[in-house]
């Protein structure tokens, strides 16, 4: 049984690494994809089928985001102060790393995808910071977890529009966009209709609602591939699972169900995590190039300060407090989870074409989830210091 | 009070007193309850983490006594036996039942109910013997389980 090895490999070396990442209070994300790494196509080699685990991983990011879309919600985000805020972080962040990606050298698409993993914090490290830190009773912590969500809708839109145009030819744009959307306005009226009837089946207590919830998942995301073959196009299943998980939304009987659909997605996502690591092509030459190395630390730095512009300008407008704004801007700092999935989902396994985006983006987030968890553990202490050093520096502006 | 939706956190409920204290609940989606204490002032706020049974018993010493009050209806819940709840209803005695007793009546058999007093003109009658026979203007008091009252108040009114 060759896989039952495989799957001793990924879940023993992730257990070990997890709890080695936990006990020293970093985010697990980075721990799962450096296991990936070393025990990958670039390390040891010690998966006999690729496939199997890279399957698994994606159903994880197919639960992350039916997850995302059932926790989402769409009337908060129509707040005026979640807005601003909202549209402040997209377009000082975007902007940033667009810039950027294309200063040092990348295609307009490249480019884009960069700016689309960079923009995006960790809903994950961000919200455990601010339970961890006893934030909570902080207005900024409200400020930080809309954001979060706000970031999730953008996410959605983000990852229509480019795995349309990573999908194939420009004139294929227009049709798998087309596509897309009418599925998604399918997946939504047939739920409107069918609310009644399902909700039921999600209150027995048996091993049915479990197994219609991947049903309904596996099921959509089939059409989607399907879909996709016979049209010549690209619909991505996981917007569909995003847009199924925030149809069912409205199903009260799931919140039953939640719990299980967290485990299932927990693990399978950790799977995710390795698997993007063992596919990574390591290339030693590339990434210890002065290049990489210059392009990497100014994308660093960039993204820091342009998360904590972005805060400061939302604290100032919202709460009338710089240092608030500055707090804003610690919690959100730390990247993960969401950028490897867009990237994932964006270019999949394609790293040919794209080996320096995708080794900057790794590298990028490994780095910005362990100091942005840093910076999100002391966010309230670097937002003293750095009023204090603003009060130093500037005591004529006071 | 304010309340407010923390999505993937939970919700917020809070209050500021006129000092400028803010305390805050915050009923998390683990199903575990913060309880925020943030002293006027003061640089960090006070947290402490409640199992749902922890926050009923701090709830219920909040509100003066175990009790929780539902129109006519009292439920009374122990602190050590967590799942035993023992609901006591009070209602007017109905015309129809004046001048029966309460064994005629079958309360027990019928609906469950144990009838534990009954107040008639200002005097009591603790836990009144079977063939006592209401008068116009009682007020009975019952104790059963939730489900049992409600049956009562289907078969009596």
């Amino acid at each position: 049984m060759p896989f039952l090895v495989d799957l001793a490999v990924v879940t023993v070396s992730c257990l070990a690494l997890g709890l080695v990442s936990k006990y020293l209070r970093q985010a697990a994300i980075p721990a799962y994809i450096i296991a990936g790494i070393i025990l990958g196509k670039s390390g040891f080699k010690l998966i006999t089928s690729y496939d199997l685990i890279q399957w698994l991983g994606e159903i994880g990011v197919i639960l992350l985001m039916f997850y995302i879309g059932l926790e989402f919600n769409f009337k908060g985000i129509k707040e005026p102060g979640t807005l601003f805020a909202g549209c402040t972080d997209f377009g000082v962040n975007f902007i940033t790393g667009f810039s950027l990606g294309l200063l040092i050298g990348l295609t307009l698409v490249e480019a884009f995808i960069l700016a689309s993993a960079v923009y995006i914090s960790s809903s994950a490290i961000a919200i455990s910071s601010l339970i961890e830190n006893k934030r909570l009773i902080y207005p900024e912590a409200e400020t930080v977890v809309w954001l979060m969500v706000f970031e999730d809708i953008v996410l959605a839109i983000l990852l229509v529009v480019l795995t349309s145009i990573v999908s194939g030819s420009l004139a294929m744009i227009p049709v798998s966009l087309a596509a897309t959307l009418v599925l998604i306005v399918f997946i939504l009226t047939l739920f409107r209709r069918l609310s009644n009837f399902i909700s039921p089946l999600f209150e027995r207590d048996d091993e049915i609602p479990i197994l219609l919830i991947f049903a309904l998942l596996f099921g959509f995301s089939a059409i989607a591939y399907l879909l996709s073959i016979s049209l010549h196009c690209h619909i991505s299943e996981v917007i569909v699972a995003f847009f199924l998980g925030s149809a069912l939304s409205g199903v009260k009987s799931l919140k039953w169900l939640l719990g299980d659909t967290i485990a299932f997605k927990n693990l399978f996502l950790t799977i995710f995590f390795f698997s993007f690591g063992m596919l990574f092509q390591f290339q030693f030459a590339t990434l210890s190039s002065a290049y990489f190395i210059l392009a990497l630390l100014a994308l660093i730095t960039l993204s820091i300060l342009g998360k904590f512009a972005s805060g400061a300008i939302i604290g100032k407008r919202l709460h009338g407090s710089l240092e608030t704004g500055l707090r804003v801007g610690a919690y959100t700092t730390p990247r993960g989870e969401f950028s490897i999935v867009l990237l994932a989902v964006v270019i999949g396994t394609r790293t040919g074409n794209y080996e320096l985006l995708v080794s900057l983006v790794v590298a990028y987030v490994i780095i910005l989830s362990i100091v942005g968890s840093g910076f999100a553990k002391h966010g309230d202490r670097i937002g003293k210091a750095i009023m204090a050093g603003i009060n130093k520096l500037l005591p004529l502006a006071r | 009070m304010r309340i407010s939706k923390l999505p993937e956190i939970g919700t917020k409920y809070e209050i500021e007193s006129p000092k400028g204290d803010k305390v805050a609940v915050i009923f998390l989606t683990t199903g575990e309850i913060e309880l925020y204490v943030l002293e006027a002032g003061a640089e960090h706020p006070s947290v402490t983490r409640l199992t749902s049974e922890e926050a009923r018993r701090i709830g219920s010493i909040l509100t003066g006594a175990m009790l929780t009050v539902e129109r006519e209806d009292v439920e009374v819940a122990f602190s050590d036996i967590s799942d035993l709840r023992i609901g006591i209803h009070m209602c007017p005695v109905s015309e129809r039942l004046v001048g029966k007793s309460i064994e005629d009546l079958g309360i027990r058999k019928r609906t469950g109910i144990t009838v534990i007093a009954i107040s008639r003109r200002g005097q009591n009658i603790i836990s009144p013997p079977p063939e006592t026979v209401f008068e116009k203007g009682d007020l009975m008091v019952a104790i059963g389980s939730l489900d049992q009252i409600k049956a009562c108040t289907r078969e009596f009114r």
